[in-house]
């Protein structure tokens, strides 16, 4: 006997594969800026991870710099695989002292003292990897509906961070390049600038397209308010 | 000779000495631990992101450790 009806198979797309359809349609930060937060937690690129290398429209994200009215469109860092080389070096570092008590200077040295000895090289190990993960949580690049920033913590005791309005970007340029690069898709966006610092980097930052999607529509937003007489 | 020898042997001159060294050594990097703590706290005033807390935890406990060894550095050489 014939089949009289047979229901259309529907897929139920998860939450993630709606995101990764969006995520290859046109960014829109004007608009989606005025979405509730609720709103926003399912938007493409947005996530409540505080270490996220790239984030879209973040609800969290403060920083001492900004203005009252400015609202955070990206918040990037570098993609967290740039991590791995001074992860395996601190691994290394941690196991060390198995390697070193075979060593005969070290066993010459009484008990006390090869104690304080491991002990001072475990601190060591914290104390880079502390300063590795400071580095790479705190150097960050915000671009907000106004300007973008370029925070860099050079080290513990050294802070730079750059500015440039949005309507003074000039041209954006997207560099991926490398195995590496092209597999995790993460790549250097640099930003031509009319101001004062005339370049700005974002180095080593997820989907580098992306980024300078929403920097072009951030432009033509800009452009849209001056013509307007809605410059602020 | 027996004289020059006996400064290495436990409790000689040459493990005082190392003992002062290490204590000075040791007094150094908690200072450097207490400017990590500082900047780290610096650094969450700049920029929030929401796991401020976690990161002065670490950097407290990289004190506490500091400290610790100090202490284990004065009793036990």
């Amino acid at each position: 006997m014939p089949d009289i009806f047979v229901a259309k198979e529907t897929k139920k797309e998860s939450m993630k594969e709606v995101k990764d359809n969006l995520d290859n349609t046109k960014p829109d930060p004007v608009n989606d800026l005025k979405k509730s937060p609720k709103a926003r937690h399912k938007l493409p690129g947005h996530t409540r991870s505080p270490l996220a290398a790239y984030n879209y429209c973040p609800t969290d994200v403060k920083f001492a710099v900004a203005d009252k009215e400015e609202k955070v469109v990206l918040f990037l860092r570098r993609h967290p695989i740039t991590n791995i080389p001074w992860i395996l070096l601190a691994s290394i570092m941690c196991l060390a002292p198995m390697v070193l008590t075979l060593f005969p200077p070290f066993g010459l040295l009484p008990s006390g003292y090869q104690a304080v000895v491991i002990m001072t090289w475990y601190l060591i190990t914290l104390a880079f990897i502390i300063e590795q993960f400071l580095s790479w949580y705190f150097n960050v690049n915000i671009v907000t509906d106004e300007r973008m920033f370029d925070v860099d913590f050079v080290n513990l005791v050294y802070r730079e961070i750059t500015d440039a309005h949005i309507d003074q970007i000039e041209d954006v340029t997207t560099v991926m390049g490398g195995v590496v690069r092209t597999m995790f898709n993460y790549g250097d966006v640099m930003i031509q600038t009319a101001g004062q610092v005339p370049r700005i980097e974002f180095l080593a930052v997820p989907k580098p397209d992306r980024v300078a999607q929403v920097l072009r529509e951030l432009r033509v937003e800009e452009e849209t308010e001056k013509l307007e007489g809605r410059v602020r | 000779m027996n004289d020059f020898l006996s400064l290495f042997d436990p409790g000689g001159g040459v493990w005082i000495l190392a003992k002062i060294l290490t204590l000075i050594g040791l007094s150094v990097y908690v200072v450097f631990a207490l400017v990590i703590v500082k900047q780290v706290d610096h650094m969450t005033d700049t920029l929030e992101v929401g796991f401020e807390s976690q990161l002065k935890a670490i950097a407290i406990v990289h004190l506490l450790f500091a400290l610790g060894t100090i202490l284990f550095a004065l009793f036990v050489l």
